[in-house]
C-alpha cells in the first residue's frame, strides 16, 4: 500500500479520473443539446387521440407527442378525472393506473396540437389513462404556416379563385404561392427598401444643406425633382406589390381539424404541407435536412419562435470578426510595448497586473462601460460631428454592431495581451541578439523575426478571445443586440457594411426564445437547436483559428522544443 | 620536485600519472647510475663476472625506456598538457632517451673489463677509472638536479662537463703516446679508447639532461648555446 | 580557383606581417560595470588586423563581456555601464554619435548556440542585406553563394537553399550563422564560444573555417576550450576575474606563459 502510494499511481488515477469526468461532462452536454435540438427538425409521427374529457365525453385531438412525464396521483387528485372513476368499467385502457393509492403516479403525455386559431393552447396534456383510442391516420396533413404555427388536419378541398379544384393540383398551387411570396419578398426587401433608403438619404442631404444654409433655389428644385422620381418609383413598386399580393389571395385550402371544424386557409400563409404518417425514412431524412437548412438560412417568424436564425448567425459571426479585427492589433501592440519597450520597473508590473485583472471584471460591467462611453459619448460625438442632419434620430449614438464589437474587443483585450506577451517571452533571446548583431534595429528585429515567431502565440490569444466573445451575451444586450433586427448590417446599399445598425445574436436569441417568448413549450426545442448552432459556430471559428495557428507553429516548430 | 608543482592539478589522475612517469624516470636514472658504477668497479677490480652482469642488466634500462616513452605518449594523447606540464613531459622523454644512450655507453665500458689487459695497459685503465669517477659524479649530480628540478645544480653540472672534456683530452693524449710506443697494443687499446670515448659521451648526455632541466623550469631552450649565453638567458 | 586564392592571400598576409601588425582594434582602459558590480577592470589591448585573437579564461572572467563590448551588444543589458575607449581603426565606438546598427554591420558576431532564424537558408544569409534594403536578386544570389562558400557550407546546402534553416545539423547551422554574419562583409568577426554546442568533428570544421576566415576578416574568438584557442588563434589573451592577466602570441602563451595564473589555468591547476 505504502509503495503503491509512493509510486505515484494514485495521482495518475486521480488525474485520469478528472480528465474522464471533464470529458463526460462535455460530451454529455453536447449530446443533450444535439439530441434535443436536432429532434426538432425530425418529422414526427402525427397521432389522432380519442379521449374522455372532464365531462366524460369523448373528444378527438390530433398532434405530435412532445413529452411524457409521471405525475404523482396526489398532485392531480383534486381534478375530476373521469377515467379514474370508471376504471372498473374500462379496465382494459386504465389497467396501468387502476390503483389509486397515494404513491401511485399517472403518466401523462404532452401533445402539440397546433391549430392556434381554433384552440387558445397549441399544447395540451393528456392522461394516458383517459385516452380511448390512439391512431395514426395516413391522411393527416401537417401544414406549416407563416402565422399561427402548424395546423393539423385533413384536407377536404382546394379552392382556386372561388372554384373547387382537384387535390392533385396542390403541389402546383403551392409552388405558385411560393413563387409569388418570393416576389413579394423581393419587392419588399429589395426595390422598395432601396427606394426608401434613397429617400431617407435625400431627406438627410436636404436637411444638411438646410442646416448649413446652402440650400438655394436650384438645389432645392433638384432635390424635389429627385424625390418626385423616387416617390414615383415607390408608388410603382407598391402597386406591383399590391397586385402580387392580390394574386396570392386567390387560392384557399379547406381543412377539417380534429374536432370536426372546417377551416379555410390562405395559400399565401402556407409554407409547406406534409403527410408525416406517409413518409418513408428516406423522405424523413430529406425533410429533416431541408428543415435544418431552412433553420440555418431563413429568417425568424412569430416572435422568433418559428423559422430560422440566419440573421442571428450572421450577426454573431460579423460581430466576432469585427471584434477580432479590432482586438488583434491593439492587443499585439500593447503586448509588444509592455514586453519590449516598457522599462522593467514597478510601474510596468502594475500595468501588467491591471491588464491581467481586467480579464476578471464581470462582462456586464463592460456592457455598462460600452453603453456609457462608446455609445453615448463617442457615438454621440460622432453624430454631432458627422451626422448632424439626422438628429435627433441617432446614427452612431445608439447601440450597434460596431459598439458591440468594440466593447467585446475591450473585454477580450487582456486575453490577447497576456498570451502575446507569453509568446514574446518564449522567444529565445539568442534570436533577437542574432538579428541585432547583423545590424538590425530593434524595430526591424521585431518586425522581421520576433512577430513571425510569436504569431502562433498571438493566434492562441485571438482564439481565446474569439471563444470568449462569441459566447458573451450580457454586455451585448446593452450595446447593440436586439430581438429582431429589421435588416442585416451588410447589404447592397452603399456603404454596404452598416456598422451603426443593431444586430441579432445567437446567444441573445437563445435567451429571448427560451425566456421571453409567448409560447415556451413551442420554443424549447428551438432553444436547444440554437444553442447547438452557437456551439458549432464557436467551434468552427476556433477550429479555423487553431488550424491557422498549427500551420504557423509547424513553420517555426524547431523553436518550441 | 618543488619546481615541478605537479601535485596541484584539478585532475588527481593527471597528478598520479605525472608522478608515476617522473618516478620511473628517476628509477631509470638510479639504474643507469648503478650500471655505470658497477662497470667502473669491474674495471678497477678486473671483475669479469660483474662486467657480465652489467652487460646483462642493460635490458632493464631498455625496458624502462620503452615503458616511460609509452607513458608519456599516453599522457600527451589523453591530457594534452600545456605550458609546464608539456615542458615536463618533453624533458622526461628526452632525458629518458639520453639515459638509455648512457646505458648503451656503459655497456662499452664494461666491455673493457672483458678484454684481458696486462701490465702497462692496466695503468692506462687507472686513468680511465679516474675519468670514470668524474663522469659518475657528474651523472649523480645531474640526476640529483633532475630529481629536484634544480636549475642551479643543473647549471653547475652543465659546467662540470668542460672539466670532463679536458680530462678526456689528457687521457687521449696518453693513449696516443702509448700506441705510438707500442703499436702491437693498438687492438687492445682501441677498447680503452672506446671506453674513454663512451665516458666522454656520457658527460655530454648529462649536459643535455641539464639543458632539459633548464628548459623545463625556465621555458628557455639553452641547447647549442655557450655557457656565458646560458647564464645571460637565465 | 582555390589555389589562386590562397596565393594572393598569403601575399596579403606577408604584407601585413611586413607592416608590423596593423592594429584593427585598440581597447583602452576599458572598465565595465553591471550595476554596482565591476565586471571588467582596466582592460587595455591591441588586436591586430587579419589575425585570430582568442580570449580564454574561466567562466565569469569577463571574456564574453569584453567581446560583446566590441560590437556594443552590452547595450542590451540594463544598467550596464562602460568606461574607457574601444577604437575601431581609430574611431571610438563608444562615442556618443556612433550609430550602433552601423557599427554592428562593421563588427559581426556569432553566438554560442547556433541561432538561425526560422526562415529558409537563403533568407537567413541575406537577412543583413534585407535590412540594408538590397533588393537586386542577382546581387543577393551572388552574396548567398559567396558567403556560403566562405563558410564551407555551399556544397552541402546548394540544392536546398529555400528549405528551412532549422533542418540543418548543429554544425551546419553554426556555419550558416557564420555565413550570415560574413554576408554583410564586416571588418571584424566576433565569435562567442562558437563550438561549445557542437560535436568534435563539427568543431574541427568550424576551426578550419576560422583559419580561412582570417584571410578576409579580423577574428576575435572567445572560447573555454583552451586547446581550441591554441589551435586556431594567433594571439591569446588570458582573463581572470575581470582582469586581463596575460596577452601574447599563442605559441608563447601555451608553452611558456609568464604569469603563474595563466600557467595554472592552462595546465589545469587550482588557481
Amino acid at each position: 500500500m505504502q509503495s503503491w502510494y509512493k509510486s505515484g499511481s494514485p495521482w495518475v488515477w486521480l488525474s485520469a479520473a478528472g480528465v474522464s469526468f471533464s470529458l463526460i461532462a462535455v460530451l454529455g452536454l453536447l449530446w443533450l443539446i444535439a439530441s434535443r435540438g436536432l429532434s426538432y427538425f425530425w418529422p414526427a409521427e402525427v397521432y389522432q387521440f380519442d379521449f374522455t374529457d372532464e365531462q366524460g365525453q369523448t373528444q378527438s385531438v390530433i398532434g405530435e407527442i412532445y413529452d411524457r412525464e409521471q405525475v404523482p396521483y396526489a398532485q392531480v387528485a383534486h381534478l375530476n378525472l373521469p377515467f379514474l372513476s370508471s376504471e372498473s368499467a374500462d379496465s382494459e385502457q386504465a389497467s396501468g393506473e387502476h390503483l389509486t393509492n397515494e404513491q401511485q403516479t399517472l403518466e401523462r403525455i404532452l401533445i402539440k396540437t397546433g391549430n392556434r386559431e381554433l384552440t387558445n393552447l397549441d399544447f395540451r396534456w393528456l392522461f394516458q389513462g383517459s385516452i380511448v383510442k390512439q391512431s395514426s391516420p395516413e391522411h393527416i396533413a401537417v401544414i406549416e404556416r407563416r402565422k399561427n404555427g402548424d395546423f393539423y388536419g385533413f384536407i377536404d378541398a382546394i379552392v382556386s379563385g372561388g372554384q373547387v379544384v382537384e387535390l392533385s393540383q396542390l403541389p402546383l398551387l403551392l409552388a405558385r404561392a411560393r413563387n409569388l411570396q418570393q416576389q413579394v419578398k423581393k419587392l419588399e426587401r429589395g426595390e422598395i427598401r432601396s427606394v426608401n433608403f434613397e429617400l431617407e438619404r435625400l431627406r438627410l442631404h436636404e436637411r444638411k444643406l438646410l442646416m448649413k444654409n446652402q440650400l438655394d433655389q436650384n438645389t432645392q428644385q433638384e432635390i424635389n425633382q429627385q424625390r418626385a422620381v423616387l416617390e414615383q418609383n415607390y408608388r410603382a413598386f407598391e402597386q406591383s406589390l399590391n397586385s402580387v399580393r392580390e394574386q396570392l389571395m386567390r387560392d384557399q385550402i379547406i381543412v377539417t381539424a380534429a374536432n370536426g371544424r372546417q377551416v379555410s386557409l390562405d395559400f399565401a400563409d402556407i409554407l409547406q404541407i406534409t403527410y408525416n404518417n406517409q413518409l418513408t425514412t428516406l423522405d424523413k431524412v430529406g425533410l429533416f435536412l431541408k428543415q435544418l437548412a431552412v433553420f440555418v438560412s431563413d429568417e425568424p417568424r412569430e416572435a422568433n419562435t418559428e423559422g430560422g436564425v440566419f440573421p442571428a448567425i450572421f450577426g454573431t459571426v460579423l460581430m466576432v470578426l469585427l471584434m477580432t479585427i479590432i482586438v488583434s492589433p491593439f492587443g499585439v501592440v500593447a503586448a509588444i510595448y509592455l514586453h519590449e519597450y516598457a522599462g522593467k520597473n514597478t510601474f510596468t508590473r502594475v500595468i501588467r497586473i491591471a491588464v491581467i485583472n481586467l480579464a476578471g471584471v464581470p462582462s456586464i460591467v463592460y456592457g455598462v462601460f460600452g453603453l456609457g462611453f462608446f455609445v453615448y459619448l463617442v457615438g454621440g460625438s460622432i453624430d454631432n460631428l458627422f451626422f448632424g442632419e439626422a438628429l435627433p434620430a441617432p446614427t452612431f449614438g445608439t447601440p450597434g454592431v460596431l459598439w458591440s464589437a468594440v466593447t467585446l474587443a475591450i473585454l477580450t483585450l487582456p486575453v490577447v495581451i497576456v498570451s502575446t506577451e507569453e509568446g514574446l517571452a518564449r522567444i529565445p533571446s539568442s534570436l533577437r541578439h542574432g538579428s541585432l548583431a547583423l545590424g538590425a534595429t530593434k524595430a526591424e528585429t521585431l518586425w522581421r523575426i520576433i512577430l513571425p515567431i510569436a504569431s502562433p502565440a498571438i493566434m492562441t490569444g485571438i482564439i481565446l478571445a474569439i471563444a470568449r466573445a462569441a459566447g458573451e451575451v450580457a454586455p451585448l444586450m446593452l450595446v447593440g443586440v436586439v430581438k429582431i433586427a429589421p435588416s442585416l448590417p451588410l447589404d447592397g446599399d452603399f456603404p454596404f457594411l452598416h456598422l451603426e445598425r443593431k444586430f441579432m445574436h445567437l446567444g441573445f436569441h437563445i435567451y429571448d426564445v427560451g425566456f421571453q417568448s409567448p409560447n415556451i413549450e413551442a420554443a424549447r426545442p428551438l432553444v436547444y437547436a440554437t444553442a447547438l448552432l452557437l456551439v458549432s459556430i464557436i467551434v468552427a471559428l476556433n477550429v479555423g483559428a487553431v488550424a491557422i495557428r498549427n500551420r504557423l507553429r509547424e513553420k517555426y516548430r524547431a523553436l518550441e522544443q | 620536485m618543488d619546481n615541478a608543482n605537479i601535485g596541484r592539478h584539478i585532475s588527481g589522475q593527471f597528478n598520479h600519472d605525472l608522478e608515476n612517469v617522473i618516478n620511473q624516470a628517476m628509477h631509470m636514472g638510479g639504474l643507469v647510475e648503478k650500471q655505470l658504477s658497477d662497470a667502473l668497479k669491474s674495471i678497477s677490480q678486473a671483475d669479469r663476472e660483474l662486467a657480465q652482469q652489467v652487460l646483462q642488466n642493460d635490458y632493464q634500462i631498455n625496458k624502462l625506456d620503452v615503458s616511460i616513452d609509452d607513458e608519456c605518449t599516453r599522457i600527451i594523447a589523453k591530457r594534452q598538457p600545456a605550458a609546464g606540464d608539456l615542458r615536463l613531459i618533453m624533458a622526461i622523454v628526452k632525458t629518458v632517451a639520453d639515459l638509455e644512450r648512457i646505458g648503451d655507453e656503459v655497456e662499452r665500458i664494461a666491455q673493457v673489463t672483458l678484454e684481458s689487459l696486462s701490465g702497462p695497459q692496466r695503468d692506462l685503465l687507472l686513468s680511465v677509472d679516474d675519468l670514470g669517477h668524474e663522469v659518475l659524479a657528474l651523472l649523480q649530480s645531474t640526476l640529483n638536479a633532475f630529481t629536484r628540478m634544480d636549475v642551479k645544480a643543473a647549471l653547475k653540472a652543465h659546467k662540470t662537463d668542460e672539466k670532463i672534456d679536458q680530462s678526456y683530452e689528457i687521457l687521449m693524449r696518453q693513449l696516443m703516446t702509448h700506441m705510438t710506443e707500442n703499436p702491437s697494443s693498438v687492438p687492445q687499446l682501441m677498447t680503452v679508447i672506446w671506453a674513454a670515448r663512451a665516458l666522454e659521451r656520457i658527460g655530454d648526455r648529462c649536459q643535455n639532461i641539464c639543458e632539459y632541466i633548464i628548459y623545463f623550469v625556465k621555458g628557455k631552450v639553452v641547447r647549442h648555446t655557450s655557457a656565458e649565453d646560458i647564464k645571460k638567458l637565465i | 580557383m582555390n589555389s589562386a586564392n590562397s596565393v594572393s592571400i598569403t601575399a596579403a598576409n606577408s604584407t601585413t606581417a611586413n607592416a608590423t601588425e596593423q592594429i584593427a582594434l585598440e581597447i583602452d582602459k576599458l572598465n565595465l560595470f553591471y550595476g554596482e558590480k565591476q565586471v571588467l577592470r582596466d582592460i587595455s589591448m591591441s588586436i591586430p588586423k587579419g589575425q585570430v585573437t582568442a580570449f580564454i579564461g574561466p567562466s565569469g572572467c569577463g571574456k564574453s563581456t569584453l567581446l560583446r563590448c566590441i560590437n556594443r551588444m552590452n547595450d542590451l543589458v540594463d544598467d550596464c555601464r562602460v568606461e574607457g575607449k574601444i577604437n575601431l581603426y581609430g574611431d571610438n565606438i563608444y562615442h556618443r554619435h556612433v550609430d550602433v546598427a552601423a557599427l554592428r554591420r562593421r563588427v559581426g558576431m556569432v553566438f554560442q548556440t547556433p541561432n538561425p532564424f526560422p526562415k529558409s537558408i537563403y533568407e537567413n544569409v541575406i537577412y543583413g542585406l534585407r535590412i540594408t534594403g538590397e533588393k537586386n536578386r542577382r546581387v543577393l544570389d551572388q552574396v548567398v553563394e559567396k558567403s556560403l562558400r566562405s563558410a564551407a557550407l555551399w556544397d552541402e546546402v546548394k540544392d536546398r537553399l529555400h528549405e528551412s534553416a532549422l533542418g540543418l545539423s548543429g554544425g551546419q547551422q553554426q556555419r550558416l550563422v557564420i555565413a550570415r554574419a560574413i554576408a554583410i562583409e564586416p571588418e571584424i568577426l566576433l565569435l562567442d564560444e562558437p563550438t561549445s554546442a557542437l560535436d568534435p568533428i563539427s568543431t574541427l570544421t568550424i576551426e578550419e573555417l576560422i583559419n580561412d576566415l582570417k584571410k578576409q576578416f579580423t577574428v576575435v574568438i572567445v572560447t573555454h576550450n583552451m586547446q581550441q584557442a591554441a589551435r586556431v588563434s594567433d594571439q591569446t589573451a588570458f582573463m581572470y576575474m575581470g582582469d586581463l592577466i596575460e596577452y601574447s602570441d599563442t605559441n608563447t602563451l601555451f608553452t611558456t606563459p609568464v604569469k603563474k595564473q595563466t600557467e595554472d589555468y592552462i595546465t589545469g591547476r587550482y588557481g
